[in-house]
């Protein structure tokens, strides 16, 4: 089993060494790249980004990460992002239509990838999509911040479902409880509703649920860096 | 022993002296200049500089002990404090890049958070606004938030019976 330490930076993304063999890992692929174990890849578990609130709600069990009071002074302030959003890059990718440090969610699916500015997904709150031949939906939480991306269901015929989100404006607290296990949004094939997990509450499809795929949100000049590939959605 | 030889000698074992310091502060110079933030890493200086990180501390102790050797060879053979003074601060030069390629500065600049700590929701004391990576393993649901990640960036941890690593 191997245990890791912060060692470098590569292009802004960190560099991680594990203290078992001293072999260098970068954090954004999990891919070592130098040392006893290059080649190898680290295994990538799903994770949400979620508000603290709505993750709260969906999981009132979880356990969250303490904080240390001697670093905590250290931690970032609340408007982290938007000071690093003003931070110099050394890596540009002109010509692409996006600045090096607009936020995307990058998508990898079938053998391609594919970036979502997130401001797109703000304003759209549900984009049907796909990467490659997986059609996708990303929706945007009750909270206005969380996103997840659900695989689209199969359909039979050329056309995949139409998905319409059904939650609008959410007021805080009480309804946004009410909402993180209540309706979100809908498909036109079965008439049914699903929630933010993906699952439907109501209608034909109630009781089964969309499988997730992992999302990374990204500075475009990162994702770009590992993707070169990558498609850029523009609608 | 003629007095040509000696100082050829010495020169020799000075010179020797020399370049083991300057591989010694290499070993933790070079790396220091490629990996660091704000400049644009090159894939193969980037290939090298990872390979001397992990040569260096090696190289680092045999350039210490040469150095030793060559000191203590030459010691006799120097006259005057001058010289000696130098041969001193030689042979620490080497041991000083020696201990510095040892040295983790990311860490020093981002304290590992060790063995991590857990609370309930309920005792947690972040802003419902504010972001956090959710991970469910094994049935178990963890949430780092991203405020403390972005200093710590690195949490080894096991969730379920699960060992992962929480990076951001």
């Amino acid at each position: 089993m191997l245990s890791f330490h912060l060692a470098g930076i590569n292009n802004q993304n960190f560099l991680m060494r594990d203290d078992q063999t001293g072999t260098f890992w970068q954090q954004i692929s999990g891919r070592a790249i130098s040392g006893p174990l290059e080649g190898s890849q680290l295994e990538l578990v799903y994770s949400d980004e979620l508000t603290f609130g709505l993750w709260r709600d969906e999981q009132p069990k979880g356990t969250v990460l303490k904080p240390i009071a001697k670093y905590s002074a250290g931690y970032e302030a609340k408007d982290w992002d938007t000071r690093m959003s003003k931070v110099r890059t050394v890596l540009g990718f002109p010509h692409t239509g996006l600045q090096s440090r607009d936020l995307v969610l990058g998508i990898e699916a079938s053998g391609t990838s594919r970036a979502y500015p997130i401001e797109r997904i703000l304003f759209g709150k549900l984009l049907e999509d796909r990467v490659g031949s997986q059609p996708i939906l990303i929706v945007l939480g009750p909270d206005e911040r969380s996103i997840r991306v659900f695989k689209a269901p199969a359909q039979a015929g050329a056309t995949v479902s139409e998905f319409y989100r059904t939650v609008g404006h959410v007021a805080p607290d009480a309804e946004l409880k009410a909402a993180t296990n209540g309706a979100l949004f809908m498909d036109s094939a079965t008439g049914s509703e699903w929630n933010f997990s993906g699952c439907a509450v109501s209608g034909k499809m109630k009781g089964t649920c969309l499988p997730v795929v992992s999302a990374f949100k990204d500075y475009w000049f990162d994702w770009r860096n590992y993707h070169p590939e990558t498609t850029i959605f523009r609608h | 022993m003629p007095v040509d030889a000696t100082s050829r000698t010495v020169r020799f074992l000075a010179l020797g002296a020399a370049a083991l310091a300057l591989i010694s502060l290499a070993c933790f110079a070079f790396p220091l200049y490629v990996i660091r933030p704000f400049r644009h890493q090159g894939s193969t200086e980037l290939a090298v500089a990872l390979f001397v990180k992990q040569i260096g501390p090696w190289v680092g102790i045999c350039c210490v002990a040469l150095v030793s050797v060559l000191a203590i060879l030459s010691w006799p053979r120097i006259r005057g404090w001058v010289p000696r003074s130098l041969m001193i601060f030689t042979v620490a030069l080497t041991i000083g890049g020696a201990y510095l390629s040892r040295l983790n500065v990311y860490e020093l600049m981002f304290h590992p958070i060790g063995e991590p700590q857990f609370q309930t929701s309920q005792e947690a004391s972040i802003d419902k606004d504010d972001m956090v990576i959710a991970v469910r393993l094994g049935g178990l649901s963890r949430a780092y938030p991203v405020r403390e990640m972005a200093y710590h960036h690195i949490v080894n941890d096991t969730v379920g019976a699960e060992p992962i690593v929480a990076t951001y």
